[in-house]
């Protein structure tokens, strides 16, 4: 009972918070309305007796990544200049895939029983680990995933940097100053 | 709902809900730092510091309380001014950014451990309580994401004030988080190898039985202090606020207790900060050199020792104040009748808690013997040793923490000021490299020493 009413709790300020990031015309709020969605996640990440994920999601979601939104957001100065349209061309075809979306999750909600079990889902850290890189056990773990998972991310960052020095770094070249501190 | 209440013995309730009680020592932080911290620049840069507030007691005249007397102004007067906010503010991000630091202060100590697992017979039940409120077994993990989350507080702050000072004072922090957030988590994770677990008494267990984790990992402990440091944005890294720069950043805009939230919050997030170094690097809660099992089976000559040190301190105290009167009487000063006079009241107030403390040490010394039951082949004792036990740890702990708290103090005062470039460079480049390969050589080390999977 007691996990249910938590779960009702936090699910509700998930989903209203997500449909907050929708409504709001000011990105700045799009973006703390999704911090509020990530952390009531991560609640019901710990409800799922799984703490790791849960404290994962803060702290990269919320904490690292909606950061640097932030950051991005106010170093671009969007929220003061820019004020986006709620619907323009591109919702034409975003809007019906949201809606199937919704229509398949809502169909999978209602056909399966909602229940808790406490001891059926578990997420402790020992597992989560075991489950990931352990390959002794069970299958060959994920670890050459998670490290091609890394070897990715780390090209497409310096690709990124790649670009960004392009188009930045040229024009400078010529106009090299003698910085005085 | 009452299998839940029964499940457990109703003093394992009470001691559980006291111990939210915890949530409440880093804003005790706070009474001991703000005092510490002035008169402390005042000591290092060779002037008194604020100290001239005082209260009147009937014989003894001007008490000032080493200027804590001005502290408590000053807090009062921060308490009672006007919230004001100027017209071109976002309303509502404005009064709320003041409120997140503070409230994530209140929540973050819940996974520290504040004395060791306690284990004791009441009655005929064994009860068993967890030194720490939240018993997760993310432990620091949880800590992290909070205290990553509280810098939202000082970026919303510096856009919501609508002024380009408090912008970039915003900006700066939020770039500061990310950078320094990754150097923090990277440098611990040698120390989480090593004991092999999130869970701070564990980490803590596994210094008891090896060495302290300053010894383990040296490298570690300093690039976690500069980030600890970096992290909370106090000078040297004050980039956030840079006063010569921005006026005072984030918080340009915010006046009387909104200003004294922020302040408050940082002032207590030093104080979980030190107590966790304290707990990942020093040892934690257990006492130097003397075993757990040794504490509880000589639990009342271990209070007597706790009560001869508090002597000590009080003796060091008289002395120091013995030493100020000495100088006071021969120095031409035209307030020094008023300065001896109240120095009167602290010879007295010691001299009279010297005897007490002693006669008490030397009682439970004494008198105090514990009988243990043998459960499953392991000592428990009663409750009365446990909490002597507690007592103990607990002090230990306060104490380490309280000594990095001047370590935060000593290098606010000391070191001149980073410019904001500068704070990038050594947080992407220097320390995020020495971590990475701090970690790798201990990964490799702890691999073929200790031949973990």
């Amino acid at each position: 009972m007691l996990p249910m009413i938590y779960f009702v709790l936090l699910g509700l300020i998930a989903a209203g918070s997500a449909v907050c990031v929708f409504l709001s015309k000011n990105p700045l709020y799009g973006a703390l309305s999704l911090v509020v969605t990530m952390v009531s996640l991560a609640g019901i990440y710990g409800l799922l007796a799984s703490p790791f994920v849960g404290v994962v999601q803060v702290m990269v979601y919320a904490g690292a990544i909606m950061m640097l939104l932030t950051f991005v957001i106010m170093i671009l100065n969007a929220a003061r200049d820019v004020v986006t349209p709620r619907f323009d061309r591109v919702s034409i075809f975003v809007l019906p895939a949201i809606l199937v979306l919704a229509g398949l999750l809502a169909f999978v909600l209602i056909s399966t029983p909602l229940q808790f079990h406490a001891e059926a889902v578990r997420g402790s850290v020992a597992l989560t680990s075991a489950t990931l890189f352990d390959m002794s056990k069970e299958g060959p773990g994920y670890f050459i995933l998670f490290e091609a998972i890394g070897l990715l991310l780390l090209s497409a960052m310096a690709t990124a940097v790649l670009l960004a020095k392009k188009r930045l770094g040229t024009p400078e070249r010529e106009t090299v100053s003698k910085e005085v501190h | 709902m009452m299998e839940i209440l029964t499940s457990r013995h109703w003093l394992e309730w009470a001691i559980t809900i006291a111990k939210f009680a915890f949530a409440f020592v880093p804003i005790g932080f706070i009474l001991l730092l703000i005092p510490l911290e002035r008169r402390g620049a005042g000591f290092i840069q060779d002037r008194q510091g604020p100290n001239r507030s005082y209260f009147k007691l009937p014989y003894f005249g001007r008490i000032r309380l080493f200027g804590w007397v001005q502290n408590a102004c000053d807090g009062l007067k921060l308490f009672f001014k006007e919230v004001y906010a100027p017209n071109h503010v976002h309303r509502i991000l404005f009064a709320l950014a003041p409120a997140i630091p503070f409230a994530i202060v209140l929540i973050s100590p819940c996974v520290i451990p504040w004395f060791a697992p306690m284990v004791f017979t009441f009655g005929d039940a064994v009860i068993r309580i967890p030194g720490q409120t939240v018993d997760s077994e993310v432990g620091v993990l949880l800590l992290f994401g909070l205290s990553s989350l509280s810098a939202y507080g000082a970026v919303l702050a510096g856009w919501a004030s609508n002024s380009k000072f408090s912008l970039l004072g915003g900006l700066r922090t939020s770039a500061m988080t990310i950078s320094y957030e990754v150097c923090l988590g990277l440098s611990l994770m040698g120390m989480l190898l090593l004991a092999g677990s999130f869970r701070i008494d564990e980490i803590i267990a596994w210094q008891d039985a090896h060495v302290w984790g300053i010894v383990a990992q040296p490298v570690a402990f300093f690039c976690f202090l500069i980030a600890m440091i970096a992290e909370t944005g106090r000078a040297p890294f004050d980039v956030a606020e840079g006063e010569p720069e921005l006026v005072a950043g984030f918080h340009t805009e915010y006046g009387a207790m909104q200003f004294g939230l922020f302040y408050m919050g940082e002032y207590s997030h030093i104080g979980i900060n030190s107590i966790l170094v304290a707990c990942l690097f020093l040892g934690g809660y257990s006492v130097p050199f003397v075993e757990m099992s040794t504490i509880q089976a000589n639990v009342g000559i271990s209070l007597g020792v706790l009560c001869g040190l508090i002597v000590l301190a009080l003796l060091a105290f008289l002395h120091m104040i013995y030493r100020y009167s000495r100088w006071y009487k021969t120095s031409s000063a035209s307030n020094k009748e008023v300065i001896l006079r109240e120095y009167s009241l602290y010879k007295l107030l010691a001299w009279a808690a010297v005897p007490v403390v002693l006669v008490l040490g030397i009682l439970s010394a004494l008198f105090f013997h514990p009988e243990y039951t043998i459960i499953n082949g392991e000592m428990v004792y009663g409750a009365g040793v446990a909490f002597g036990t507690a007592l103990i740890q607990l002090l230990t702990l306060l104490v380490k923490a309280c000594f990095f708290c001047w370590v935060w103090i000593w290098v606010r005062w000391t070191l001149p000021r980073f410019r904001y470039d500068h704070v990038m460079h050594l947080g992407w480049k220097v320390i995020l490299n020495i971590a990475l390969i701090n970690l790798v050589v201990t990964a490799v080390i702890a691999k073929l020493v200790l031949g973990g999977n």
